[in-house]
């Protein structure tokens, strides 16, 4: 493998595209990244980052153009290639076990290891290279369960280097962190930089990116629309360029009467770690929306009304008779129904047939002393899939073989017309739907407003945040930012999720 | 009526053969298992055989029965059930003095408490069958053994002679298997439990997240299974009038290969009563034909073990296509 020229780009991409099953994901994307560069990747969800990250690090291969790294055309067949080609991927999904030594993660997975381990030889390396990213105070010899998530992200970075990584690709790396771990991981990518090699920041958090990288490229539907020097740049900026026309909504496009008396009220509510006191009421007949991107603790205001975080406290009211948190039987009985972002481990029963799904939660009332009435069940699931909009010949079929379209009705569908439910918390209700699938769900969900019930959702996708939320409160990093009732557009959202306005 | 009942008594569990196929298919092996042998082994198909093989089904066969329901809502297996079987003998032979229908209650009372206890572990706080019923095995032997101070317990009056009763020339057990896999069957198929069960068995994390009582549903499968067991612990004890700490034999091991001949599915939400009593016929069918033509204990143990085997990688394979 050649060097790179003196200042020449380390990473030259060209024309890079893939698509899944005839969908293109990447349609054309180019950029190059000069050594001892800091390169931000800036979109907005759907815009081709995560693929492109994947075609770098050798776990997608592109359908057309090619990849250039230190002069020299790369098939990456794999992320062994990847790592042998200089490349090393660092994403949110720690890849680093906790019981093991921190020398022990560096070794791991690492080519070049001999087959008898020098420890020595490997620990005097290991120190060196800590040293070089400022991390003096991590011992090779501590288990890294002992240290905490940013440190962990870290000692990743620094495996990543021991494996003679020239590209050191950062997906989301900070997007758990607190602000001062962040500090200590920008501090040490800085100092990986300056070593020359380069490195490639994919984050939400445009501030950071701002801060952090000396280069932006923006993607927008799977193209590069914009590449510059991060200098002189502001948030605002950048998200224009991420949304490109933003969609606006015009002010008090709908009013729908709300009901103050049958509102949830949320007072509060922590999940340590994770969600820091929010407070929220959400009156009956308007829909909610939390907008907020990973780790913002959107997700997690859900699951703690749900019952399923075991350490959440705070307190909650729903129709003025409290709603016991951290258990998922009692939350039910109390009116809330949850419906998960991870349809298939934590929603349906995707071997059981869709007429069972949708009465899975109502089977007490639809029997007598226990004894389950088979026409009963029958008329109450027929009914269901008739207002859901599913196709009632598929009632039989597991509901795994469905569409994901499908799915999601049948999910949604078992929360409604249930005179227990008055309270809808949905995560990401159309993730994994196709475009009529998602209008059918949004309309479900508006019905099921108009019908009296709380709807609550939280979503990382602006355009069903406008469309769909009559509220739409805006979350970072586990806390309330903003609270937008009518006009409101994209690119305010965005400031809110991604930490701009303390920029601006 | 007849397409609804159908719909609801699909357990869904094949998706390239609907469950009807699957269940035709077991019977015509079942069959050709019963024919071929009696061609050609002459004593095979005479009355006495037929009762031998369902006699010998029957003690297995209730305990399986039971299990199948601890199977189905995702609680695996349970490998304390020959401790419990032996505790039960042991108070039901040393209640007899209070007369049968005391002792009868005080040994499914232990039955069900005993297994009732395990389940509720399982169910609310999560703990992994396997690990907490080797636990409870050794705990409960170790309390039997001390109940009993190492010895036999024999009984203080002959009232438990009865169930010994053999009407139509059948023993009283086979008609409790019967009985119980009807009940079994029905609670299944037709209450909200056995719903639970199968959905319990299905997908834990999605039933605790839809809020439904996977606590609550996990005791209550437990504690049939728990009744299943303390009725053959009591077979047991009237069968060989005395009990000791080893009375409970290989019960543990012969009941889940019942279940697992019965094509239950060992990780949750398929399976039937029914499917286990064929699996209990069936063992004990080929048992039979291999004692007939002179074949060892042995290989008749070796036999049953390639079937389960066998079973399990049909059925293994079948739903892992399933789920992809």
């Amino acid at each position: 493998m050649s060097q790179p020229e003196r200042g020449g780009p380390l990473l030259r991409v060209e024309g890079l595209a893939h698509a899944f099953n005839g969908v293109p994901a990447v349609q054309q994307v180019s950029f190059t990244v000069g050594a001892g560069q800091i390169h931000g990747l800036c979109g907005h969800n759907g815009a081709g980052k995560s693929t492109v990250v994947k075609m770098l690090s050798g776990q997608l291969a592109p359908d057309r153009g090619r990849i250039v790294i230190g002069g020299e055309t790369v098939e990456l067949r794999g992320r062994q290639a990847a790592q042998r080609a200089g490349v090393a991927l660092v994403d949110q999904e720690l890849s680093v076990v906790p019981a093991l030594t921190v020398l022990d993660n560096m070794l791991l997975g690492d080519l070049g290891v001999p087959f008898v381990n020098r420890r020595r030889a490997a620990a005097a390396r290991c120190r060196r290279i800590l040293d070089d990213l400022g991390l003096e105070r991590i011992d090779p010899d501590q288990p890294l369960s002992a240290l905490g998530i940013g440190e962990r992200q870290l000692v990743e970075i620094a495996k990543a280097l021991g494996q003679n990584a020239r590209l050191v690709i950062l997906d989301e790396p900070t997007a758990t962190f607190s602000d001062a771990e962040s500090r200590h991981v920008f501090a040490a990518i800085r100092r990986v930089a300056a070593t020359g090699c380069s490195v490639v920041f994919v984050s939400h958090r445009l501030a950071e990116v701002l801060d952090l990288c000396d280069v932006v490229t923006v993607l927008r539907d799977g193209r590069d629309v914009a590449t510059g020097p991060a200098a002189g740049l502001t948030v605002d900026e950048l998200i224009t360029r991420m949304l490109g026309e933003t969609s606006h909504r015009p002010s008090a496009a709908r009013g729908p009467a709300q009901d103050p008396a049958h509102a949830l009220r949320i007072e509060n509510l922590r999940v340590p770690g994770r969600l820091g006191g929010f407070t929220l009421t959400a009156p009956a007949g308007r829909v909610h929306a939390l907008a907020g991107q990973l780790g913002s603790g959107a997700s997690d205001v859900l699951r703690a009304l749900a019952g399923l975080h075991p350490g959440a406290t705070g307190t909650a009211e729903l129709r003025g008779r409290p709603v016991p948190l951290r258990d998922p039987v009692r939350a039910a009985r109390g009116g809330v129904a949850f419906v998960s972002g991870d349809r298939k481990s934590e929603g349906l029963f995707l071997g059981k047939p869709s007429a069972w799904n949708l009465v899975a939660t109502r089977l007490p009332a639809l029997g007598r002393a226990g004894v389950l009435r088979p026409g009963h069940e029958r008329r109450a699931a027929r009914a269901l899939a008739e207002r859901s909009g599913l196709p009632g010949e598929r009632l039989d079929d597991p509901v795994g073989t469905l569409s994901g379209g499908n799915q999601q009705k049948v999910f949604v569908g078992r929360c409604l017309e249930n005179a227990d439910v008055l309270a809808l918390l949905l995560d990401e209700p159309t993730r994994g739907v196709d475009v009529g699938g998602r209008a059918a769900i949004h309309r479900l969900l508006r019905q099921a407003a108009d019908s009296g019930l709380v709807v609550i959702f939280a979503s990382t996708e602006l355009e069903e945040l406008l469309e769909l939320g009559d509220v739409i409160v805006t979350m970072r990093d586990g806390r309330m930012v903003g609270r937008h009732e009518g006009d409101v557009d994209g690119a305010l959202l965005m400031r809110d999720m991604t930490g701009g306005a303390e920029h601006a | 009526m007849t397409a609804e009942t159908g719909a609801v008594a699909a357990d869904g569990s094949a998706r390239r053969w609907p469950p009807r196929v699957v269940t035709a298919g077991l019977a015509v092996i079942l069959l050709a298992l019963l024919l071929i042998p009696a061609v050609t082994t002459p004593r095979f198909l005479t009355l006495d055989n037929a009762r031998a093989i369902l006699a010998s089904a029957a003690f297995v066969g209730i305990t399986s029965v039971g299990a199948t329901m601890v199977m189905i809502a995702g609680s695996g297996v349970s490998l304390a059930t020959s401790q419990i079987a032996t505790v039960v003998a042991m108070f039901f032979l040393g209640t007899q003095h209070l007369g049968l229908g005391a002792a009868l209650l005080i040994a499914l009372a232990a039955g069900v408490a005993l297994n009732a206890f395990q389940g509720a572990v399982i169910g609310y706080w999560k703990a992994d069958p396997i690990v907490l019923t080797i636990a409870g095995g050794f705990a409960i032997g170790g309390a039997a053994t001390w109940f009993s101070g190492g010895t036999t317990v024999y009984p203080g009056a002959r009232g438990f002679e009865v169930l010994n009763a053999t009407p139509l020339g059948l023993p009283l057990a086979v008609y409790v298997l019967l009985a119980v896999t009807v009940v079994v069957e029905w609670t299944l198929r037709r209450t909200t439990a056995g719903r639970q069960m199968y959905l319990v068995g299905e997908n834990r994390a999605a039933a605790r997240a839809a809020g439904l009582p996977v606590g609550r549903v996990t005791v209550l499968a437990w504690a049939v299974s728990g009744a299943c067991v303390a009725l053959t612990g009591v077979f047991l004890a009237s069968f060989t009038t005395s009990a000791t700490v080893t009375l409970g034999g290989t019960l543990t091991l012969d009941a889940i290969a019942a279940v697992l001949v019965g094509g239950t599915a060992i990780s949750g939400g398929h399976g039937s009563a029914v499917r286990t009593l064929g699996g209990a016929v069936l063992i004990s069918v080929i048992s039979d034909v291999l004692l007939l033509r002179g074949y060892s204990t042995g290989v008749q143990i070796l036999v049953k073990g390639v079937l389960v085997l066998t079973v399990v990688l049909v059925v293994h394979v079948r739903s892992g296509r399933g789920r992809r």
